[in-house]
This record gives C-alpha cells, structure tokens and sequence, in this order.
C-alpha cells in the first residue's frame, strides 16, 4: 500500500509539473480526483488495509490527498494569472471620463474665508436687506443730512425713503435693535455705489462689517483683533499699521494698513509705491450710533469695522480687472475650484 | 488738496524731519498723503545752459544745430523751437533727464543724421506752463551749469491730501502746519494780522445789511481804493501755482492765497458796480437766473442764499461771484467779503446747481467764523501792497449772534476707558492745546475744555479722545492680543445658502455672481420692477426681479466664447414691487433666490462615453436632489406643464405642503425659443429658480438614523402596454394605492414604442421591491400582491401585460 501512496505521489509530482493551461488541469483532476479517479480509488482500498496498520496508512493517505488538492490550487492559480497578462493588455494610458466638480464664486470662497476667521473668533454671521431705508444706510449710522460725508458714499436712491445700500454697516444698527449686547457679529452681503464701472470700480461690489459691543471694549482690543485677523489671513510675516481716517459711524476712526504683500514693502505700482495696502476701515464705536439704537455709550463700548471683498480679491488672486468678477465667463470660474 | 511742502515750512520750522517723515506723518495722523511730486526729483538733469551757436541743420529747414555750454562742457543740440538764438540763456535738458510734460527720457539722439546730447524745453514741457510757442529763454544774469532747481526756485514738494470731510480746518496750509507742529512738538507760527482799527471811515461810505442770519451768520467786509490790477509778483505767482491754481491779477491772486493759506473763502466786487454802495445778503425767494464768474447762466432756486447790491444779485453766497461785479483790469475800488455762511445751506445750493467751487468745498464743510475779518484785513493791506492802492481804515463786520466755541467735559477716565491705554494727564493737555483747544478748567479727573471754531467737528468728548489719540499716535497704543469670546449662541445667517452651494458644486456647476442691475424692458419680463431715481442708464436703470434674465445673459455670453456645455448656479437677491410708491418696507419685496441652469451636453462624446445632451429630465434630477436633501418627499408636490408661456417652453413649479400651506418653491423649465433668440442663443437652456425663504421654511430637521434592513428584498417586474394617454404618474400613483405597505421602491426601467403595439400605445417596464423592516417575506404573500397588481392594472388601464 505504502508503495502505490509513493508512486501515486510521484507520478503526480512528474506530471502536474508540465501543467501550463486549463485543459491539462482538468485532465490531470479527472485522472487523480475524479469518481473514478487515483486518489477515491485509494482511498476506498483502505478498507483492505489491515486494521493494526489504517491509522499510520490513514495519515499518509490525508497528507497526499492535502498535497494533490493544494498543488492543485496552485497550478490553477497560476494558470489564472498567466492568462489575464497574456490575453487582454489594456493601455491605461488612455484617457479617463471627464467628472465635472463645480466651483465657488472667487468672491464667495474670500467671503467664506474671512467669516471663517471671524467665527473661530466668536463672531456670529448677519445678512440684511440689500434695499435699505435713509435712516439704517445713514442716519442712524451718524451722517447728518445734507452733510458731506453723504459724498464719500455715491448712492443710488429708489425714492427719498429707500436705496440701495452702499455699505453692510446698517446691518450692525438692525442686529443692535434686536439684540443687547454682547454683540459680535459680522455681515458680508453686496452692496452698491453710484461709480462709474472701469477697471478699478464697480457699482456692485461685496463688503463684509464687523462688529464688537460689550462693556469695556478698547481701541486696543480692535487693533488686537484685526491683527490676528490680518496675520491668519494675509500670512504671520507681514507688518501693520492703523492711521487716522474718518467715517461717521465711528470715532476715533482708523484705516489698516499691511505691507505690500506684492512687493513685500519695497514699493511697487499696485502700492502706488508706499509699501504699504489699505486693507480696512475701523474705529471705535461712535455714541451717536448707540444712541440710535438706545444703549448708553457710557455703559457700553464696541468696536466696528469693514473691508471691500473684491480690492482683497484682486490683489490675492492677481486679477487686474474687476469686472471680470461679474462677468461669469466660466473659463474665469473654472479656475478658482474650491481653494480652503 | 495739493500742499506746498515750501509753503507749510513759512508756518512751522521743520528744520531736521526728512521728506519721508514728514508725508508718513501727515498720513498717519489722518491727513493721507496720496500723492506727491517732488521737483528735486522731476527736474534733475535740467540746467542752465548758453546757446554758444545757433546753425542751421544740414537736413531739415525747421530744424537748428546748435552749441550749446552747459557750464561744464559744450554739447550739440538740434532744437526745433522757432525762437532760439545764439547767446540766449537755456534751459538743457541732459541725457538722462526725464521731460516732465512726457516722461520721455533723453538720451542721444540722431535727428535728422546728426547727433544730439540733450533737449532745449519749453515751459510746457517742463510743466511751468502751458506755453509752447517755443523754449523757455531765461535772464541774461542766469549762469550756465545751476540746476534750475535753484535758479527757478522749482524746489518744492508738492503733497496731494485727501483731506476726509470732518476736517474743514486742513483744507489750508496752516491748518496742515498745525498737526504737524502739534506732532513735532513745534512753534506754529500764524501769519500776524494787522491790528484791527475802530475807525468807522469804511461803514460811513457802504453798508451791508443780512436779511437771514440763520444762513449768514457773520459777513465781514473791507474796502481797498485806487487799485491798478495788472499780473501778481512771481512769488505770489508761484504759490498759487504750488497748489494747482491758475494766476489771475493781483486781486484775485490775493483772495486765492488768503484761501490756501487760512482756509477761509474771500471775494473781491469791482465797487463801481455794486448799486446803492451796499450789500444785502438774502434769500433769492424766487427763482431767479444768474450770470456767474464763469461766464454761465445759472438757474437759482428760491432757497438759494445770494449776495445782493441795492438792486441786483451780485454773487451766489459761498459759492460763486457774478459777472456783472467781477475784477478786470479796469477796476478801480474793491470790497473784499469775508464771510461765514451756513454749511447745509451752501451744499444744498451747491447740489441743487450743479457747481462746487474751492469756496463751497470749505463753506459746507465749515469754516471758521472766528476769523472772518483778520482774513479780510489781511488780504486787504496785501492787495494795497501789491496794486499801489490804499486800504480804506475801519471795516464793515455783521455779526449779530457771536458764535460761541463749545464747551466740552473730558473726563480723563474715558480716555483710558475707550483707548484701553493709559495717556499721561500732561500729555493729554500738550496734545490738546498745541491742536488749538483751550483748558479752562482743569480738575483732579477731567478738564472743561473749549473747542476751537475752526475745529466743527470737535464738539464731544468722543472727539477730543480722537484727536488726542490721532496725535498721540495709534501706533503707540499697544493692541490687546487675546479675545474674550461671549458663549451665547451663534447665529448664522448664511447656512442655508452655503449648504445649496456645496450640493451644486457637487454636482459640477460654478457659481456666478449676476448683475442686480437691469434694464427696464428686462427686468419687466419677470416681475414689477423698482426703478431707481438716479441710474447710471437706462440701461441699468431697474432692479433684477428674477434671477433668469441675468443668467440667460451669461449664458449668451458664454457660448459666443465656444464655452457651450454650461451649468452655472447663483444665490442672489431679488426685488419687486407690492406698491407702485413704496413708503414701508412691506411695499416691496426682497427674496434671496437661488437659481440654477443648464445647456449644451451633460456628456461630452469621449471614447468611453456617449454623448448626451442635457433634458428636462435633468431639471427633475436635481431638483430630487434638493428635494432629498432638505425636505420630507411626502408633502412636496411638482407640477409639469408642456404648454407655453412668456418665459418657458415647458415649464415645471416645485410647491410643498406642509402645516396645510402651500409653500411655493420655485418655478422653471425650458426657456422659450423666442426669448432665446433675443439673446442670440440657439441650443436649449434649463433653469430652475428657487426661494430661498420658502424651502427655509419647509426645511426637515437634520435627519435621525433608522436602522438598516436586515431581511431580504424581493424583486419582481413587469411589463405592460399602455395607452399613450395615460400618465406615468397616474400608473405610479395607482400602483402604490394597489399594493400592500410591503411594496417599497418602484422604478421605471423600460419606456418603448414600436409599430406591432399599434399606434398611441407605449410599453412601460416597471421594477417592483417589496421588503419588511421586521421580517423575511414569504413567496406567497408576495405572489398574492403581485399578480392581484397586475389583474388590477390590467381592468384599470385596459393595458395589456407583455412576456407572457
């Protein structure tokens, strides 16, 4: 019995090494594991095997049936593999589906990107309405009537009642009478000026205002905020600077300056030469505007500022006219896929 | 406004402070340096120069070869002026020079084949005037090789302010000299005024009366006699060109600098002819038509403040003279008018005309009442200097209500409370006093301060904390760097927009940001329109009432660029009337709407796909989207429409139930051919505009998790031939009512029409999903419901059931 288990083995060995493709492997399992084949033949015989000698004949019986079935596995495995290279080559240097992703508006990547920062800051984000009344665009807002700060803002009116806002700062006196402070907002939006549209202005452009009414709040804690903000937002090398400016609503009034990140402070004809970009308005507060709204400028103190989207725009992304932002060519829209 | 770097040095010693310094200071302390030209610069390279020999050019008739000794050495010039000559004194530009009227910089030049080292200029090109008639000729005492920098005096900078409107005060050279002295900690020196005479020789022979006060509250006036106008002196000249004026005479020239020097607007009248030896200040009370300065005629409204004679207008108040008592070379008696006159009042004149002048620019600003008549006595002992006349003693003042400076308490605790930085009392004082206030009082915690009246925009204790701030200097306030953030809340006005945004850059389309500004006939397509009071054209004249004109419009633009498979989105605001004269908020509306539209190919052909053009159905597709995404699929409702309107060719509505309102979503569809062919565009374009406020309102809370299916799906399908009448939905309506609650999902999967049905029929091929979230279903009761379907199909629709 030990001899047939040895040349049966043998023989396998010999003829599964020239096995190269499927038909000889079903060939060669007929011959061996088949009904009919070697390895049942054998092992039916075992009930002929003494009974002193089926467990040690038994064992050597399993091994080679493990070993026939295992090379088995083997062979077809290898056949398989052979055979995908062989038949089909594929030139995966072809080209793929086109999937379209779409984009965000440059203008609403910025937007998102500056109230990001803000929000990490506490702020919570405001809309209001794009017509507005006199009185939130201005008058409640400390520009008297028939005073020539109304200048510094061309409006477009709808009648002696409404126009179209010129900045997003109304939207501070509408959260101001709904809400006692602490009040931390910021409100981007559109807003529109009365210019005539060449390279550099537009009538439609995007603001975004902030504001910051608690008890207690500085001129340095402005200039601590913008700061921050400035660094996260321009890079953390660039220097600062806050001038003397005017506006209304606030007082004192400052500008932000950063250095020129185009020409890192040297000078260059986008700084007109200074060295340094205007990159917001801001200032304390002014207590005629907590008038409007009835809070007591001796209880409370804020600050408040706003920044032009599309000058931030420009200059980020390189773009030397504004008009493109509104002109919805895709091959411009294309180009700004989701940044951040 | 252009100040003169030379002209601010007569009122504060700068002596020590760079150029560089002085513009950073000036804009930092709020006085914004915007530009500046500085002559040392612009005229380098220019000198004088002798023409040693003036030839004629070989080549050229019009053109002279000269020699040309420019101190150093001689040099050959073509000049083309038709006055230059041997032995003139010139001005040469060297090689190298930039000609300031062109920014041409001179190098060696061939002319006409022969060599020139340099230029011979004009005035015009140099920018002293506008005199091109030939080269500049200088005096014969001019020496060859001085820079004209210095022998012409152009040494100057010349510094463009943007003077913000609270500050009347340094809308003059002295006023700018005083925040620098106040920054520099130097002297201000103000120009010293003559001593003011009682005599009353002036008011004896004129009178000036002010019918109302409330808009002229002060008008001051002095009398120079036997003047000879004739050209002012170069010095007087050059200042006045400094900051950008053009000369006129002596007269004028006087008023001019007077103006550049203190701020405060004068007006010279030729005294012949003023009527009745007197002025009346009064409103016009008609409408009246008036010849200014200027040669134009100028309708005045009632309202409008003029200055009168005994008979006639003689100037509108603050803000021009007239012609008919204007300064000529013939005058021989003049009144100069210093006055202080109302702010609003000369704007809303100003506006109302049309005109804004040097005057009415300071007079609605507010000048200084304080100093109308030193100004006049000024510019009336200056003038007599220069035009040999003599000043008439005493003078003619009209104040009836003195003007008082306001009295302001600061409280030096509110300095630190608001600044967050603690500025030492002494300093506070200095800053304080040096800017021209007067401490009246000073007491342990505050000081009773007066305010200047050339300073109408201190008048709070916030501003005198500004100002001290302004020159203490911002920089030196130290910025607080931490934040304490308040844990209430946070509101987010944005989010909805946001989320809208991110599922349509999913699906591939870009953002665009339209244009709210429409024209009338577009805007009236879609809604009632606002209109506006001052546009800029008619053409952009309306307020967008729907999102869709203004993304046709980029739509056009966009395929005449080749740019034909499109999908583009906006989220914007869009406006209509409710009442034709809106008085309230409530009489229009503003809606955010977003909008979202598609033409061309959803596909474009590539070897692995086949193209396909974007349908109807890709409308539907995403509005599913949406709908999936924000609201509860059983109350949402769409309604399809195939017949025609104004705007679509199909056209579809999206309305949602809920709290039994019907909440309209949004409208859209294919738009009309014909609307497209206006636009130019020849392929089919899909939009869809949503309201914003509407799916807000029906929005579903963020969804909970429902456990997964753990029993088997049974699927079962069926075909059948339906009559071309009958609609899908109405099949899939009554296959959900047939069915027990175990059918769950039915889809369509075949749609198919061929002759051997016979004509207006269609075969539709329905796949059926029954499951249970609780248990695995038997065959039987399956079988039960699907076959009880299909004999109820068959009766309902009198369809015939296919495959079998």
């Amino acid at each position: 019995m030990n001899e047939r288990i040895l040349s049966i083995k043998n023989s396998f060995i010999t003829e599964s090494a020239s096995v190269s493709d499927t038909k000889a492997l079903e060939i060669l399992r007929i011959k061996y594991l088949s009904k009919n084949g070697l390895l049942p033949a054998l092992l039916s015989d075992l009930k002929n095997v003494a009974k002193e000698d089926k467990p040690a004949i038994g064992k050597e019986l399993n091994l080679l049936k493990n070993f026939v079935e295992s090379s088995f596995k083997e062979i077809k495995e290898r056949i398989d593999s052979a055979g995908s290279s062989s038949k089909e080559t594929i030139d995966l240097s072809l080209p793929a589906r086109a999937l379209p992703l779409g984009s965000k508006h440059i203008i609403t990547q910025t937007m998102e990107e500056i109230t990001d920062i803000f929000k990490t800051l506490g702020f919570g984000v405001y809309e209001g309405p794009e017509i507005e009344s006199d009185y939130y665009n201005f008058e409640a807002l400390n520009f008297a009537p028939d005073h020539p700060a109304r200048d510094m803002q061309d409006t477009f009116f709808i009648n002696d009642t409404f126009l179209l806002r010129t900045h997003t700062t109304p939207v501070q006196i509408r959260i101001m009478e709904k809400q006692a402070p602490p009040v931390r907002a910021i409100m981007p939006g559109k807003v529109f000026r009365n210019e005539a549209v060449s390279t550099r202005s537009h009538y439609q452009f995007h603001q975004i205002d902030g504001i910051f009414v608690d008890h207690k709040v500085t001129f340095a804690e402005l200039k601590g905020t913008l700061v921050a903000f400035a660094k996260q937002f321009y890079g953390s090398d660039i220097k600062f600077r806050f001038r003397a400016s005017y506006f209304p609503f606030t007082e004192p009034s400052a500008e932000m300056d950063i250095t020129c990140f185009i020409c890192k402070g040297e000078g260059c004809r986008i700084c007109k030469h200074s060295g340094w970009l205007e990159i917001l308005g801001c200032g304390m507060v002014d207590p005629n505007v907590f008038k409007s709204v009835n809070l007591d400028p001796d209880v409370y103190s804020g600050y408040a500022f706003g920044m032009g989207i599309e000058r931030i725009a420009l200059l980020k992304y390189n773009i030397t006219d504004i008009r493109i932002f509104f002109e919805n060519d895709v091959r411009f829209l294309k180009q700004f896929p989701a940044l951040k | 406004m252009k100040i003169s770097l030379n002209w601010l040095k007569e009122y504060v010693d700068l002596t020590g402070i760079s150029f560089g310094e002085i513009e950073t200071t000036l804009t930092m302390c709020g006085l914004e340096v915007e530009s500046f030209e500085n002559q040392n610069e612009i005229y380098k390279g220019f000198v004088v120069a002798k023409v040693v020999e003036a030839g004629r050019h070989p080549n050229a008739d019009k053109l002279t070869l000269c020699k040309v000794f420019d101190g150093k050495e001689t040099l050959q010039i073509i000049c083309g002026a038709p006055n230059v000559a041997a032995n003139q004194k010139v001005v040469l530009g060297k090689m190298g020079a930039v000609v300031p009227q062109n920014n041409f910089k001179l190098s060696k030049a061939k002319i006409r084949g022969v060599e020139s080292f340099g230029m011979l200029c004009s005035e015009a090109e140099l920018m002293i005037s506008n005199d091109h008639s030939g080269i500049m000729v200088l005096s014969e005492d001019s020496v060859e090789g001085t820079p004209i920098t210095e022998a012409l005096k152009l040494n100057d900078i010349i510094f463009e302010v943007g003077i913000t409107p609270n500050r009347p005060d340094a809308l003059s050279h002295t006023g700018v000299a005083r925040d620098l002295a106040a920054i520099f900690d130097r002297e201000l020196n103000l120009p010293s005024f003559p001593t003011l005479s009682n005599s009353n020789a002036a008011s004896s022979i004129f009178s000036i009366e002010i019918k109302n006060p409330e808009l002229a509250p002060r008008y001051s006036a002095k009398i120079v006699q036997n003047v000879t106008v004739k050209d002012s002196p170069d010095w007087l000249k050059d200042k006045i060109k400094a900051v950008g004026l053009r000369p006129i005479n002596n007269v004028v020239d006087v008023t001019n600098f007077i103006l550049m020097e203190l701020g405060q607007p004068l007006h010279a009248f030729d005294m012949t002819h003023l009527s009745g030896s007197k002025i009346i200040v009064r409103k016009a009370g008609s409408t009246e038509s008036f010849i200014t300065l200027d040669s134009k005629e100028r309708k005045i409204d009632p309202e409008t403040l003029l200055i009168c004679d005994g008979i006639k207008p003689v100037a509108i108040a603050g803000i021009m003279g007239g012609e008919n008592s204007e300064v000529t070379e013939i005058t021989k008696n003049i009144l100069i008018e210093s006055a202080y006159f109302n702010p609003s009042s000369i704007r809303k004149s100003s506006k109302m005309l049309g005109l804004s002048t040097d005057s009415s620019y300071r007079f609605e600003r507010g000048c200084n009442p304080s100093i109308t008549l030193e100004a006049a006595e000024r510019a009336a002992e200056l003038i007599a200097s220069l035009t040999g006349g003599t000043v008439v003693e005493g003078h003619i003042d009209i104040y009836p209500e003195k003007i008082s400076e306001p009295q302001i308490t600061l409280r030096l605790s509110q300095v630190e409370r608001i600044l967050g930085y603690s500025i030492e009392t002494d300093k506070i004082e200095k800053i304080l006093t040096s800017l021209g206030f007067s401490i009246t009082e000073k007491k342990e915690d505050k000081f009773i301060v007066n305010s200047p009246l050339f300073r109408p925009d201190c008048e709070r204790e916030i501003d005198l904390i500004e100002e001290i701030a302004r020159i203490y200097g911002y920089g030196f306030i130290p910025p607080v760097e931490r934040i304490a953030i308040s844990l209430e809340k946070k509101n987010d006005d944005t989010i909805l927009a946001s989320r809208l945004r991110n599922i349509f850059v999913g699906l591939g389309f870009n953002e665009a940001y339209g244009n709210t500004l429409l024209s009338e006939k577009t805007a009236a397509l879609y809604g009632k329109p606002i209109t506006m009071l001052n546009p800029q054209s008619i053409e952009l004249s309306r307020l967008r009432t729907s999102l869709i004109p203004g993304a046709i419009e980029m739509t056009a633009k966009n395929i005449n660029v080749s740019e034909k498979n499109l999908r583009l989105f906006e989220i914007g605001s869009v406006f209509n009337l409710v009442n034709p004269k809106p008085a309230t908020f409530s009489d229009f509306t503003e809606d955010k709407k977003a909008l979202f539209l598609i033409t061309g190919e959803a596909n474009q052909e590539e070897w692995l796909t086949k193209p396909r053009k974007f349908d109807f159905f890709d409308i539907k597709s995403i509005l599913n989207l949406i709908v999936s995404n924000f609201l509860l699929d059983n109350f949402v409702s769409y309604s399809y429409y195939s017949t025609q309107n104004n705007l679509f060719d199909l056209s579809c509505e999206l309305t949602v139930q809920k709290d039994g309102k019907t909440h309209p979503i949004g409208f859209g569809g294919s738009i009309s051919k014909n609307v497209l062919k206006e636009y130019g565009i020849n392929q089919e374009v899909y939009c869809f505009e949503l309201s914003l406020s509407e799916l807000k309102s029906v929005q579903r809370p963020f969804p909970k998790f429902k456990d997964l299916l753990r029993f088997p799906k049974i699927q079962k399908d069926f075909a059948f031939i339906f009559d071309d009448k009958v609609k899908y939905s109405e099949i899939n309506d009554f296959i959900k009512k047939s069915s027990s609650e175990l059918l769950k999902e039915i889809s369509l999967f075949d749609l198919y029409k061929n002759e051997s049905m016979g004509s207006g029929k269609r075969s539709l091929a329905f796949n059926l999903v029954y499951y249970d979230f609780n248990r695995t279903l038997k065959d039987e009761e399956i079988d039960a419901d699907f076959f009880g379907l299909i004999e109820k199909i068959k009766s309902n629709f009198n369809a015939v059931l296919r495959g079998n």
